[in-house]
This record gives structure tokens, sequence and C-alpha cells, in this order.
């Protein structure tokens, strides 16, 4: 494959953005299949990815973006509502599905466009 | 095999674990008249009990890096006494008129109802929001 093509900082940073929230959609389905379960702990991304992946974005550092791998991490923040030590609730997480399926969807469409717009530059129409 | 749908086995087992959960409520409610069980004494109200596979306290995986789905582990009878109710016409009451009903209380048998629906809807609702992702995904590159 032709590096130069596929490692403009843009590019890497949506894609790895775009594997952040294919599991980060992972987690949400979890603890929404676990909202019963007792003592189950919410999990989530792993808050180190997310500094990591604006660190490196922003100093648009192309060899630190395509090192970053997402991984997913017990969120201890989360705090039991109930007797049984579940932490999940499932309002917030209804919200959180929505809002990264909107993530997605926006990076999809980056991701697309990026690509359209290379084809454009190898055809020329 | 692909996994397009990521995660989804958990939340087809969640679906699961809910539908049996309704099938016990609905179970509860139909039988909240029955004084007389197949082993004769008054039906006793049933609970259906939870768990999950073990849950790694670092990673919230297991060992093959699957997260922990929710399972039924059994349904279990409630053991609070039968309702005493009077009701001296009735042929199975005791000598001072008195006969034994089931210890079911519909209030708490339609909450139970609506809380396990709402999971159900739920879990639903990540499946249609799965399937539009990856659709969306499957459209990368088409222009």
């Amino acid at each position: 494959m032709i590096e130069a093509l596929f490692n403009q900082p843009n590019y890497l940073s949506a894609k790895k953005t775009l594997d952040a929230v294919a599991l980060r959609q992972e987690a949400i389905n979890n603890n929404l299949a676990n909202l019963e379960t007792p003592g189950y702990k919410r999990v989530d991304l792993a808050p180190s990815f997310e500094q990591q992946l604006e660190r490196a974005s922003s100093s648009n550092d192309a060899q630190q973006l395509s090192s970053l791998t997402p991984s997913l991490a017990v969120d201890t923040t989360a705090k039991s509502m109930s007797k049984d030590g579940n932490t999940v609730n499932l309002e917030q997480e209804l919200t959180r599905m929505n809002q990264n399926a909107m993530t997605h969807s926006l990076e999809t469409q980056m991701v697309s466009k990026m690509l359209a717009k290379l084809r454009l530059a190898i055809k020329g129409q | 095999m692909i996994q397009i749908l990521t995660g989804i086995r958990n939340t087809s087992a969640a679906l699961d674990a809910e539908q049996v959960r309704l099938d016990v409520i609905s179970q509860n409610i139909a039988n909240a008249q029955t004084s007389k069980d197949v082993d004769g004494k008054p039906y006793q109200r049933k609970v259906v009990v939870f768990d999950t596979a073990l849950q790694n306290a670092m990673s919230g995986t297991d060992a093959n890096g699957n997260l922990p789905a929710i399972q039924v582990a059994k349904v279990e009878r409630d053991n609070r006494p039968p309702v005493l109710q009077y009701d001296p016409g009735n042929p199975d009451a005791d000598a001072h008129g008195f006969i034994s009903m089931p210890n079911i209380n519909i209030h708490e048998e339609m909450a139970d109802l609506i809380s396990a629906s709402r999971t159900y809807e739920a879990n639903l609702a990540v499946v249609k929001n799965a399937r539009s992702m990856a659709m969306q995904t499957l459209s990368i590159g088409k222009s």
C-alpha cells in the first residue's frame, strides 16, 4: 500500500476515533445487558486513551496516532444507586449510546469524505 | 467469524434473560388465585435470580477478553408464608373457615413487569443502534 496516502494525521485520528467509538458501543451494549446483574460495575473506554488521542491529534504526530489502541476499563467514578451494587444507570447509558451513535455517524462521514477527496485528486475530475 | 455487530452476543443473552423474567412474572400473575398447586399446597411466588460470568476487577473482561454476560442462574421459590383468607364456603377451607392463598402481591408483580420490559426495550434499542452503526460503517467509501 502507498503509505503516504493513508498516513495523514487527520485521516488517522478519524480512524482511531472510529475504533474507539466501536469499542465504546460494545461497552455500552454490555452495560445495558447487565442492567439487572447484581454487583456489576459499568465499563467504558479507559480515560487514558482519550487523553492520548487528544495529545497525539493536537501534535499532528502520525506515528503516535497509529500506535494508539483503545481499551476498556471499569468505570471507578460511577456510583451505585441501588442496594445490589450495580453501577449502571439506564437513562445515562441510553444517552451515552445516542451520543456515541452521533459520533460514529460523524466519523464515518469524515472518513468517507476524505477518501472521496483522495479519489478526486487521483482521477482529477 | 467476523463480528459485524460487536458485543451483540451479550445483548441477546440479556434479551433471553429478561424474557425468562417476563415469563415468570406472568406465571405469578396468572396463578395469583391458585390455592391448590400441583403439590396440593397454594402456589408459591417464583423469582428469577440473575448472575454473571466472573468479572476481572481490573479490565472488566474474562480470560478470553470477553465482557461478562448476564444469565439466569435459577428460578427460585419465594418462601414468604401463604396469605390466610377467610372464606368458609370454599371446599378447601380449614375448620376455622380460613383458606391459604398464594403469597403474591399483584402490585409488586406489576412493578417488576414494568422494570423487566424497560430493560428489554433498552436492549432492543441497543440492537437497532448497533445495526444502524454497522450499516454506516459498511457504507464507508461509497460515494
